[in-house]
């Protein structure tokens, strides 16, 4: 052998990766969700005639809320279907017969869903970003037209500031890490899975039992005096599933409040904490099992 | 079980010892024993057939020996190194059953794709790809989809990347089913190639006529447990007889022979003119060298 | 199979042990900075329907807002103002920190409906018709004292509160304290303060404080020597009888 044999190889790792973004990105259902997408976020620039402040918040509305269903959409579908297609086409057994750790193999998987969701969210940013400046521009138009001029600079000032607010971008890399929780959670639904819709049914499930987990939680922690049985319900529902909603930066991006950098890490922290735990569970169970 | 022994220090490509496979039913108190006790030895330059009908546990046994699987007891090494270590997959290419691989990438690519999983990469990687792409015959659709390669191309290219990072071992689940006997032609020379160059195959197929053709040594699996092992000419041949092939000898000479024969106390079984396999047959007539009224040849294993 | 699905149980749970605490503190941190404001009651559900429901539960609370707001404003082309309060009530409980909802909502009752209100040709009495005016009134008002329930850090909703007390209520006194409040909040306007103090001077018993403070803003600079200011500040000398030597002179033609 003239190759040693490295028991970590970013170099295969990136192999596996760049692999899987390629298979990922022939899905039909992707560009079919990104171009949909897209049309949203660019049609909302031309909607509707509110008052300036409306403008905003809707188009802001639509374009975060298409950018949060696409992604989400995608990280389950796309992961679900991952390793049943590679153990179905025996690829997985090509590839695992030759020296790759089964960690590698699965952080390839993953790695390469990051990058699809990099990809697409970079994109509908762009989108979105330029949906934003025309419909700056358009209401600065009718904003300043007939104003004294001492009154225009305030107008133009308070117009910018409705339109692009800062706390845009921790609103945007929370809709990232979020995905990148639900990628994260289907591949552990589907380390033991029997087929890819059950595992899309199971992440759903989680999905929606998310956000209404920290209505458990807080209710477990306020009534000490509640019957044995809703508590560990409440327990079960609290300690098993993730805070989705907690996670949800959106709703008050678009409300105007300002995301302070300490919350922003602390939430951000949260989803990538639930993010590796999930991964390593993956990992765990996909080293064991039988293929 | 005759485990051979052809010199204490030649360390078996493939070392199976004791190896049992339990499959639990979930749900159920029985249990499904896929190999049972099973202890073989593989060694270096061999061509070694693995045989036994559907559910004889030869895949399980590949498996674990590839490392897919882990053994319920028992142990399976590969070159010394146990098959649970990765890196006892340095020495080994594997070819599963149908594989699909990736449609979307060309012949080309694939390979390139396998050598950098197995930690190859630049200019050596792209020698080795356009070599291996030669050996198995298909540099000229190496630009080409695996969407769009027939299934004799599929196992040409499963076999290149097989051999991407120049295993001392092959272990080849049904190397031709499905495919036409001109693609299966060409498969089985490959494996002869492989052999002369000193690498150790592994071969599990149904097809039993080609493996008669081409490995050293035949093991037969039933419901798990080795039924029978050991080398191909001493299990298939029939003891006490002799095959004799005369050319441009007449009726006369062979009256002689028999009375020769049969004056020493043996009989002459049968006395016939020689075939040549169909699948020669088939080859000749459809390759369009000869036509059928030409004479055949027999095609022969040195 | 088994062992690591049980490992991977456990792993989980421990996790999750360690996360609760950790995410008790973020949402009180989050409601310190007014986050996830929205109460999402099974009430809502019947007004929004089971979809809306859904959607908001499911993190497009903003989404299903805007799609309610703009109904609401369907239903004010049809000057439904009933269904338009129903609607604005959703729309608030929802995204309680957008502060336009709360101030819109309350324009439209207290100056659209109760105008509607009181020129109904369907309501021949008067009397019933000057009682529905005032509803509308009390709801607008209510629209914005909740509004400033929930976002107390925010000066415009105390400043629509006072309008309405000043135009709607008559009411200088609370219109003042409104203004005041408007003023204390960062980053308001500097005519709260102005505003505050004229409606002082029309609240009886205060106009001692009142030309205290118009004074002071007078003494500020120019910028402060607005028509309404300047008149005000006349009245309050007058009436208060200061002694001519601490009077401020201004000219007739500033009046």
């Amino acid at each position: 052998m003239d190759t040693p044999h490295k028991i970590f190889s970013p170099a295969r790792l990136w192999a596996i990766a760049s692999n899987t973004l390629l298979e990922l990105v022939r899905l039909k259902v992707f560009y079919f969700l990104l171009l949909f997408a897209l049309l949203i976020i660019g049609s909302s620039a031309f909607m509707l005639d509110f008052k300036f402040q409306e403008q905003f918040q809707v188009l802001k509305d639509m374009s975060l809320g298409s950018m949060s269903i696409f992604s989400w959409l995608l990280a389950v579908l796309a992961t679900a279907m991952l390793l049943p297609k590679e153990i179905e086409d025996r690829t997985l057994y090509t590839i695992l017969a030759k020296p790759v750790p089964r960690l590698e193999y699965i952080l390839g998987k993953l790695l390469g869903i990051l990058a699809l969701l990099f990809v697409s969210i970079l994109l509908m940013s762009v989108m979105f970003v330029i949906a934003l400046y025309i419909k700056q521009q358009a209401v600065l138009t009718d904003a300043v037209r007939g104003l004294p001029p001492e009154q225009t600079a305030d107008v133009i000032r308070g117009v910018k500031a409705s339109a692009f607010t800062v706390s845009l971008i921790p609103c945007v890399a929370m809709i990232y890490i979020k995905s990148a929780l639900l990628a994260s959670f289907t591949l552990l639904a589907s380390t033991f899975a029997t087929s890819s819709i059950f595992t899309i049914i199971v992440s759903f499930v989680v999905y929606f039992i998310g956000h209404v987990q920290g209505i458990a939680r807080e209710s477990l922690l306020a009534s000490p005096n509640a019957s044995a049985l809703s508590k560990v319900f409440l327990a079960f529902v609290s300690l098993l599933f993730p805070d989705l909603r907690l996670l949800n930066l959106t709703d008050d991006v678009v409300a105007g409040n300002a995301i302070s950098s300490a919350i922003f890490l602390k939430t951000a922290g949260l989803g990538l904490s639930y993010f590796c735990v999930y991964t390593l569970a993956a990992y765990l169970i996909f080293a064991f099992k039988e293929l | 079980m005759n485990i051979d022994p052809q010199g204490l220090n030649t360390i078996p490509a493939i070392s199976i010892r004791n190896l049992t496979k339990v499959y639990p039913i979930p749900f159920r108190r029985e249990r499904v024993v896929a190999v049972k006790d099973l202890s073989l030895d593989v060694l270096p330059g061999q061509v070694y057939g693995l045989l036994g009908p559907n559910g004889s546990g030869k895949s399980t046994a590949m498996k674990i020996v590839l490392g897919l699987i882990s053994p319920t007891s028992g142990q399976t090494q590969i070159f010394g190194r146990d098959s649970s270590e990765v890196e006892s997959r340095e020495d080994v290419g594997f070819l599963p059953e149908n594989p699909y691989f990736y449609k979307y990438l060309t012949g080309a690519e694939t390979l390139h794709f396998f050598g950098k999983v197995c930690g190859l990469g630049g200019a050596k990687l792209r020698t080795k790809c356009a070599e291996l792409l030669k050996l198995v015959g298909l540099e000229n659709a190496a630009s080409r989809r695996l969407g769009g390669y027939s299934k004799g191309m599929l196992q040409r290219i499963g076999l290149a990347q097989a051999l991407v990072q120049d295993p001392r071992l092959l272990v080849l689940d049904e190397p031709t089913a499905g495919v036409d006997p001109a693609g299966s032609r060409e498969i089985r020379d490959l494996i002869l190639d492989f052999k002369a160059r000193g690498i150790t195959v592994l071969l599990c197929s149904h097809l039993l006529g080609q493996v008669q053709e081409i490995c050293d040594r035949i093991g037969i699996l039933y419901h798990g447990v080795l039924v029978r092992e050991g080398k191909l000419e001493d299990l298939v041949s029939i003891e006490n007889q002799t095959e004799l092939i005369l050319e441009n000898s007449s009726p006369a000479v062979l009256e002689q022979v028999r009375a020769l024969v049969e004056k020493s106390g043996g009989r002459v079984v049968e006395t016939r003119k020689p075939q040549t396999t169909l699948e020669s047959f088939f080859l000749d007539v459809t390759s369009g060298r000869r036509t059928a009224e030409e004479p055949p040849h027999v095609r022969r294993k040195e | 199979m088994v062992k690591p699905l049980a490992a991977v149980f456990s792993m989980l749970l421990l996790f999750g042990a360690a996360k609760l605490p950790f995410e008790h503190r973020l949402e009180q941190e989050d409601r310190a900075a007014f986050f996830h404001g929205a109460k999402l009651s099974l009430g809502l559900r019947d007004q929004v329907g089971q979809l809306g429901f859904l959607a908001a539960l499911s993190g497009f609370r903003s989404l299903v807002a805007d799609f309610l707001w703009i109904e609401a404003h369907t239903a004010w082309e049809g000057t439904q103002w009933g269904r338009m309060a129903l609607l604005f009530n959703n729309v608030t409980t929802l995204q309680p920190r957008v502060v336009m909802f709360w101030d819109m909502a309350a324009w439209h009752m207290a100056y659209n409906a109760s105008v509607a209100a009181m020129q109904d040709p369907k309501q021949p009495r008067l009397a019933l018709r000057l009682r529905a005016q005032r509803e509308y009134f009390e709801l607008g008002k209510d629209f914005l004292i909740r509004g400033i329930e929930n976002n107390p850090d925010r000066y415009l909703l105390y400043e629509r509160l006072g309008i309405v007390e000043r135009d709607k209520f008559g009411d200088h006194c609370a219109a003042s304290r409104r203004f005041g409040e408007a003023a204390a909040i960062r980053g308001a306007p500097t005519y709260e303060k102005r505003f505050m103090a004229y409606e002082l001077s029309h609240c009886p018993g205060h106009e001692r404080e009142a030309y205290e403070r118009l004074l002071a803003l007078y003494k500020t600079g120019r910028r402060e020597w607005l028509p309404t200011l300047l008149e005000r500040l006349e009245y309050l000398q007058k009436a208060l009888n200061i002694p001519a030597a601490q009077r401020v002179n201004i000219p007739e033609k500033k009046l």
